[in-house]
């Protein structure tokens, strides 16, 4: 039971992280490999501004947000929509993508590494506390239940959006095809901003309570995330929200399960391996659709 | 027959003075200085006017990545040494350049900088990365290409594999053993240990040394799970080996994985003393708060020893280094410096292979460094006596020093209680 609640934690973040990289995936095609970057920037702007003042949970959580958002919104107007606008293509403009994702990311790193010489940092001078709640025999902390909640909340009022609301149909639209949303009247700049703003903040938000959860993350720790992510997203459906929940579970469970009854050795094997046999019997992942329609 | 004693002694006196003269004169070529604030005793032999006037030497190290906390201390340690050899005119006028390269805490980027050293002629020598992974990647180059190499740390198989390979480190499979003082008087009986596959040393201290040590004692392993570098979340591997219920806990992780892993323990409510090891050092703990206090670990060095040496070099690098205390991978770069320094000089020349001769001359001394005193090489492998810290939050206290150098006998400097050393 114990080790429940903690693959429920951790597949929570993979959740919150996943969500944001999965939102823009799938609407408006862009695979951001500066999400991993963009988490950890997060969090390391809110430790580097916990030095000079202790600064209350809301504030951290916040910060994150905000500087997630702002960062992703700065790396799609200065580096994605400056690809979109040159390249030949859409398939070419998607490659050009993902490579100029991989390069931004090490702007953010090398800045924290720089700052930091690759040492953890942690939130320890936040005012703060992490508690544990006890139910039996069994715990879980404030942080852990926190992000549980946030994760099913969030996950569920963005599927909602996406489905019911006119600018997340607009947003499916253009997923399915732009020129023709934009044809419909659809802002496809406009949206496009919105969906990174709101991927990055995701991203920063996870930052923020990973942070707290694991006491301390180092710069690097976010590229070990995307990889997971990535993964979740592929295990279950590009643009399924659902999908991404479904990854997410799947991954931390079986993760969870690996490392408490074998050599922890085999985690990541299993764990992809699982991966490579759902999508030989589902190729689009486990909510995935096969139809054009990506949303 | 007066005149012919009187000549002959004459000449006999003359002949004295001449000898005597030369003998003074040799005297002075070969005596340098004596070497460095706790570099040891000058080399024997080494004409050191024939070095070239700059003697370049490369340090491999990562500045970057996992690893960079370790590798930034060691070129602290190294530029204090050089700076002392250089301002000593330990090696005449000739002066020694230190480049670095940063090997980015990967072995192919290891790798790639040692071969681009090795291919540059006018680098003597190299000091080679901390880490084992990436060390492992440059030995052979190394070895092949003819240039001497020392490493400190990279403690793992692999690396010291020929006579251009030195490690001013020992394994930590040597020194580890000086914790059984402090279990046996802690009077464990049972040990659950997580320890990571990331690094062969911890792999080796996870998956055999701790639970030879265990067997030794009498002690229960009631559980071992090795986790990979990747993990971030140790709440269920804790979870495990909790449930086993041991007397202790042993925790080998690297840098951040520490804090983290620490602070989850105590929240699973594990409360006791935690068997760590020095990839917890550096301050690595310091994110982990109070949930950090309590980890015990054997290290090769810990700048509160007492060591006469050990502590000139503190005083030295403190006054460096804005009243820092130094970390175990400075002083052990230190001493790899000196001993480099010694080796050239007693080589005579800033020829790789001749410097590769003079290695294995000097390396047959024994000598007082920054590590401790009376320190010894064996098969190119510094032997220190090591000592025990406990992380009590906030800083390291120095819990107790071994006797020498390869024993298992213990001389505590206290009684268990943290001590700052005369």
């Amino acid at each position: 039971m114990q080790e429940l609640i903690g693959a429920l934690s951790l597949a929570s973040i993979y959740v919150l992280f996943a969500l944001g990289m999965s939102l823009t995936w799938g609407t408006i095609d862009i695979l951001n490999f500066a999400h991993g970057s963009i988490f950890m920037f997060s969090s390391f702007t809110a430790y580097l501004l916990l030095q000079r003042a202790p600064l209350p949970f809301l504030v951290m959580v916040l910060i994150g947000i905000v500087v997630g958002a702002l960062l992703s919104l700065l790396i799609q107007v200065l580096a994605f929509e400056q690809i979109l606008k040159r390249a030949k293509d859409k398939r070419s403009a998607e490659m050009q993508i993902l490579i100029g994702g991989i390069g931004i990311a090490i702007v953010p790193l090398s800045i924290a590494q720089y700052y930091t010489k690759s040492t953890p940092f942690g939130f320890e001078g936040s005012p703060f506390e992490v508690t544990k709640l006890t139910f039996g025999n069994y715990w879980i902390t404030n942080v852990q239940l926190m992000t549980i909640v946030l994760a099913a909340v969030l996950g569920v009022a963005t599927s909602l959006w996406l489905r019911r609301s006119r600018q997340g149909l607009a947003l499916r639209a253009i997923g399915v095809d732009s020129e023709v949303a934009s044809i419909m009247g659809v802002d496809r700049r406009r949206l496009a901003l919105g969906a990174m703003a709101v991927s990055g903040a995701l991203a920063g938000l996870a930052g923020i309570l990973l942070t707290y959860s694991l006491g301390a993350i180092t710069p690097e720790s976010g590229d070990t995330l995307l990889v997971k992510a990535f993964a979740a997203i592929i295990l279950g459906g590009v643009g399924s929200t659902a999908g991404v929940y479904a990854g997410s579970f799947l991954l931390a469970a079986a993760e969870t399960v690996v490392l408490t009854q074998t050599n922890g050795l085999w985690v990541d094997a299993v764990s992809f391996g699982l991966i490579f046999l759902v999508l030989l019997v589902r190729p689009s992942g486990l909510f995935g659709r096969k139809e054009v329609r990506r949303t | 027959m007066h005149d012919e004693v009187f000549r002959g002694r004459r000449r006999f006196a003359v002949r004295s003075m001449v000898a005597a003269g030369a003998l003074i004169a040799l005297a002075a070529c070969s005596s340098g200085s004596s070497g460095g604030s706790s570099g040891g005793g000058a080399a024997t032999g080494g004409d050191t006017s024939n070095l070239p006037a700059t003697i370049k030497v490369v340090s491999t190290n990562p500045t970057t990545g996992v690893v960079a906390f370790a590798g930034n201390a060691a070129n602290k340690g190294y530029d204090l040494a050089v700076k002392e050899i250089n301002e000593q005119k330990f090696l005449g006028n000739s002066t020694i350049q230190l480049e670095k390269s940063d090997t980015k805490s990967t072995a192919a980027t290891a790798a790639q900088v040692a071969t681009t050293a090795i291919g540059d002629k006018s680098v003597a020598a190299l000091f080679g990365s901390v880490s084992s992974n990436e060390a492992v990647a440059q030995s052979p180059l190394a070895q092949k290409g003819g240039v001497p190499i020392i490493y400190t740390q990279a403690g793992s198989d692999g690396v010291v594999i020929g006579d251009y390979t030195y490690r001013a480190t020992p394994l930590m499979r040597e020194y580890y053993p000086i914790i059984k003082k402090f279990i046996q008087e802690k009077g464990y009986k049972s040990i659950g240990i997580i320890y990571t596959q990331a690094t062969p040393t911890l792999q080796n201290i996870g998956g055999q040394t701790l639970p030879a040590i265990a067997k030794e004692l009498g002690m229960t392993v009631t559980g071992s799970i090795g986790v990979q570098g990747t993990t971030q979340d140790y709440a269920a591997p804790i979870s495990q080996i909790l449930g086993g219920k041991p007397d202790v806990v042993s925790i080998l992780l690297v840098g951040a994985q520490n804090p983290t892993a620490m602070k989850q323990l105590r929240q699973a409510g594990y409360t006791g003393e935690v068997l760590g090891n020095s990839g917890a050092s550096a301050g690595n703990l310091k994110p982990a708060g109070a949930d950090g206090a309590g980890m015990v670990w054997p290290v090769d060095f810990n700048y509160q020893q007492t060591a006469a040496s050990s502590k000139k070099f503190v005083a030295a690098y403190k006054a460096a280094n804005g009243a820092e205390d130094p970390l175990n991978y400075a002083a052990e770069a230190y001493d790899a410096a000196w001993f480099l320094a010694k080796s050239i000089k007693q080589a005579g020349s800033a020829d790789r292979a001749k410097i590769k001769d003079g290695m294995a001359v000097v390396a047959k001394e024994k000598f007082d460094g920054a590590l401790g005193s009376g320190l010894i090489w064996v098969d190119r492998d510094l032997q220190v006596p090591g000592v025990v810290v406990r992380w009590n939050g906030e800083k390291e206290d120095l819990l107790y020093e071994a006797a020498g150098v390869s024993t298992s006998t213990v001389s505590p400097t206290s009684s268990g209680s943290s001590t700052t050393g005369p």
